[in-house]
């Protein structure tokens, strides 16, 4: 059987909060090109099971020194449902293409409108979804937020004033494109992203100077205090411990849970002591994520 | 998307050494923001979102090829 379950989540519910780990069978080469060649993933099952023996540990907060717990909450972990698919026998075209490489970088980029239909003709439905990639030149991840279902149910929460939901559902997962040597806490930073919303909360990359998101604000002074979520006043982080803001930015950032290391969503590659497992993320983020997880869940 | 390694910056600006990192700087920033925004609005013909796009695109395109493309070696 193509697809394997590797955690049986709520097995109460018809449709559990779902992650799924898919072997990419083609690569679009380069990205909108509308070239496809066989993934060398789907001819290397270890490496694959490796890569989902790694996401796993690293979504449960398993690894060696790994300060991030995320979906390893005891009331969140056994809700949370794990399948991998990998099925080298899928026809060659398009719409079996879940990763292209990036034409200016390194970057595996998510071809997002085919997760959701290729993981349904396995009689899968994700939240989010990684598919891995054993691209012999692109080594890098990314993610796209998830697009909710804003005409459905959610639970509400506050952002600053405005309201905004956990949608319960979604239009288009979101999607990740991870290399099969991916390491540390690659998997759980795009994890960030991936769970995050394009309308309703955007949980942004902090290792630049980024735009307005849910996680990242902009200005200068950077004031006491950075959001308030549901009505909980949380504070900047004035410094950017660790790693400092660079005089060009008017980015800043929420405060640190653990303000010896760079937040989760920061550059983790720069952790001091050199270990990017001691990273968490900021209270925002973390608040956000595992509010957004908690209302998919009880859906 | 993934940070990029301290050591694999450095090594960059070392081995080209005309490389700005400030080109750099702004080369991350543009790949970053290419994930935050929506694709469905981007692929809307004649929206705002499909404007950026394509002119951030044509700039990581310009970026890309100062950065990590070797020159040739002009004549004078």
């Amino acid at each position: 059987m193509p697809t394997k379950t590797i955690r049986v989540g709520d097995t109460t519910k018809p449709d559990p909060f779902t992650v799924a780990i898919i072997a990419n069978p083609y690569l679009e080469a380069p990205w909108n090109s509308g070239t496809f060649v066989p993934d060398p993933i789907t001819t290397n099952q270890p490496a694959f099971d490796s890569c989902v023996n790694y996401i796993v540990a690293s979504l449960f907060g398993g690894l060696a020194g790994q300060a991030e717990r995320l979906l390893g909450d005891l009331a969140i972990a056994p809700k949370v449902r794990v399948l991998s698919v990998f099925d080298p026998g899928v026809p060659s075209g398009d719409q079996n293409s879940l990763v292209a490489q990036d034409g200016v970088s390194n970057l595996l980029v998510p071809r997002r409108d085919n997760f959701k239909p290729f993981l349904a003709q396995h009689g899968v439905e994700a939240d989010v979804a990684y598919a891995v990639s054993l691209s012999q030149s692109h080594t890098r991840a990314s993610a796209w937020f998830t697009t909710d279902d804003d005409a459905g149910p959610g639970n509400n929460f506050t952002l600053d004033g405005k309201t905004f939901s956990h949608r319960h559902r979604n239009i288009t997962p979101g999607t990740i494109a991870i290399h099969s040597s991916a390491t540390s806490m690659t998997a759980v930073h795009e994890f960030g992203h991936a769970l995050s919303s394009y309308s309703n909360g955007a949980v942004l990359d902090l290792y630049v100077d980024s735009k307005l998101g849910l996680n990242n604000k902009r200005g200068r002074p950077i004031p006491a205090s950075f959001a308030t979520y549901d009505g909980v006043v949380m504070a900047s982080d004035p410094i950017r411990d660790s790693l400092g803001y660079p005089v060009t930015w008017q980015s800043y950032h929420c405060e640190l849970i653990t303000p010896a290391f760079p937040a989760l969503m920061d550059n983790y590659w720069m952790a001091p002591g050199g270990i990017p497992e001691h990273c968490q993320h900021d209270r925002i983020t973390r608040q956000f994520l595992m509010d957004r997880v908690r209302a998919k869940i009880s859906r | 998307m993934e940070p990029l390694k301290p050591e694999i910056k450095e090594n960059l600006l070392a081995i080209r050494p005309e490389a700005d990192p400030a080109d750099l700087e702004e080369y991350e920033r543009l790949l970053a923001e290419r994930f935050a925004t929506d694709p469905d609005r981007a692929a809307a013909p004649e929206s705002k979102e499909l404007r950026d796009s394509q002119s951030s695109e044509e700039r990581l395109a310009e970026l890309f090829h100062r950065l990590f493309v070797p020159q040739p070696i002009s004549k004078s």
